[in-house]
């Protein structure tokens, strides 16, 4: 059934009993994410496979979503398109910095949105996402809380101390739960990476510690803030 | 000094309202703008401006509505500006600070007429509050680009108490004014009056904000930005720039409390500062 949290966000509205049932196999057949319609939908499905060797998911099928996330057919998705096409499984709008950074990260010329070979990645990248995320958030709640964020991270590699989850929790609860939502922690992850990967090229003896000036601190940060 | 830049003289910011048509504000060069003339930084300011002795190694301590917005999206502060109703907030004495207002029409108290009679058209969907697309949507550059999706968010999210994504009319005063002072210096540090700014002017504008950044720092961040290809920034950019660079020299000089210009940091406070101030 389709419940009507799913139906208030996206495309979902428009989507007819017919085209449901032909994600449902398409999701079986490929891939169990159906992000764009509905993060909730896919998310309480009962399908909860093991991950798998993702096969790309079929070009038709990706071009029939291309289509209808670019509402002004301008054959680029802007920000507010991929926002609006986005839930995050909460009764809340994606959150546009999340938005902001994916899009930005596929988008080549700096046009402000992605086309269609572009929107590939993104789709790949935020369906990849969506199955970390579900792994960690066992009760299905679309939050994840300090310890599966802790959990999540420490099995990214990051070794990091309470105090400073307690500082994550408090900047990418945007909800004000003690949680974070699907949208905040892909956010949270990318803030985490970039900033992991700028203080390594600068801790070249890797004892976890650098030494830098004012302008070089900057240059550090500025892209990533 | 000098650069050239092929966009047309402008305003450097305009508001557009919703069906399409393109209110000019009318900010032209040439009107008188504070500070124009005598070239005297601080001048819109009034008062004490940022003098030489107090930039140290790096600086801008005393730089441009700067205070009251540094570190803003800091946890736990509950908005940039502290409390309602945003009047006076940082306590600077720039000129017409919000809280002077007094009441007009059905204006509230405290909220710049101006900025009321904006919210109603940039406030599109009529839900009360302003998103950053909506605001995106509003706001164009002197060389009639969109404000980039960045700037907006960082806005947005400096003005936004809740953490909900969007501003009420007291967030979008705050806002208004804060664009109007960004504005003013633009069109100051703009030397060449060629709508945008260039590396060396960027230089200017920052050394004279207390900033003790080398020429190469500022060219780097104008190529970085640059529009299409065009050697300059636009004043979406440079309220971005200057926006974070307020912020993270915060954080730079907590953690250099000798005033050396080195700092020495380890992996999680590296982490802390950068994320309690990210946008």
């Amino acid at each position: 059934m389709i419940s009507p949290a799913p139906l208030r966000l996206g495309l979902i509205e428009r989507v007819r009993r017919s085209e449901f049932t032909l994600r449902q196999q398409l999701r079986e057949e490929t891939q169990p994410s159906l992000l764009f319609s509905s993060f909730k939908m896919a998310y309480h499905s009962p399908y909860r496979g093991a991950p798998h060797i993702n096969a790309p998911p079929d070009q038709g099928f990706l071009w029939n979503i291309f289509q209808r996330v670019d509402k002004d057919r301008s054959g680029v998705i802007s920000d507010s398109e991929l926002q609006q096409a986005l839930s995050n499984g909460t009764w809340t709008p994606f959150n546009p910095v999340t938005v902001r950074s994916i899009i930005s990260m596929f988008d080549r010329e700096n046009k402000g949105g992605v086309n269609f070979n572009e929107f590939a990645g993104v789709w790949k990248y935020i369906t990849d996402w969506q199955n970390i995320f579900r792994t960690y958030d066992r009760d299905n709640s679309g939050f994840i809380d300090k310890n599966e964020l802790k959990q999540a991270l420490t099995g990214f590699g990051y070794r990091l101390s309470d105090q400073f989850y307690m500082t994550l929790i408090e900047k990418f609860d945007r909800q004000r739960k003690g949680q974070v939502a699907f949208d905040d922690f892909i956010q949270c992850c990318i803030v985490l990476q970039r900033l992991t990967d700028v203080f390594r090229r600068y801790d070249t003896d890797q004892d976890g510690w650098i030494q830098v000036s004012y302008e070089q601190y900057l240059s550090m940060v500025f892209n990533i803030v | 000094m000098g650069c050239s830049d092929s966009s047309p003289n402008g305003p450097p910011f305009r508001m557009t309202s919703i069906g399409g048509s393109v209110l000019n504000m009318s900010f032209h060069y040439g009107q008188g703008y504070p500070g124009g003339r005598n070239a005297q930084p601080g001048a819109p300011y009034g008062g004490s401006p940022y003098n030489a002795a107090h930039s140290a190694s790096y600086g801008g301590a005393t730089a441009p509505a700067g205070a009251p917005y540094a570190g803003y999206g800091a946890p736990g502060q509950g908005g940039p500006y502290g409390h309602a109703p945003y009047g006076g907030y940082g306590g600077h004495p720039h000129g017409g600070a919000a809280g002077h207002y007094g009441h007009a029409g059905n204006v509230p108290p405290g909220v710049n007429p101006e900025a009321y009679q904006w919210f109603h058209s940039v406030d599109a969907d009529r839900s009360g509050f302003i998103n950053h697309t909506e605001l995106k949507q509003a706001l164009v550059n002197s060389n009639w680009s969109t404000f980039n999706d960045e700037t907006c968010l960082m806005m947005i999210n400096m003005f936004d108490k809740t953490r909900s994504g969007r501003i009420d009319l007291f967030g979008f005063s705050a806002l208004w004014d804060y664009m109007q002072r960004w504005r003013a210096l633009f069109q100051q540090y703009d030397r060449d009056r060629s709508g945008s700014i260039c590396g060396p002017e960027l230089y200017q504008a920052l050394a004279q904000m207390g900033y003790n950044l080398s020429p190469q720092f500022s060219q780097t961040l104008v190529q970085r930005h640059s529009f299409r290809g065009r050697p300059g920034i636009q004043l979406d950019r440079f309220i971005q720039v200057c926006t974070q660079l307020q912020s993270m020299t915060q954080v730079f000089r907590e953690r250099d409390t000798a005033m050396t210009g080195h700092i020495r940091l380890s992996y999680e406070d590296f982490l802390s500062g950068a994320v309690t101030r990210l946008m």
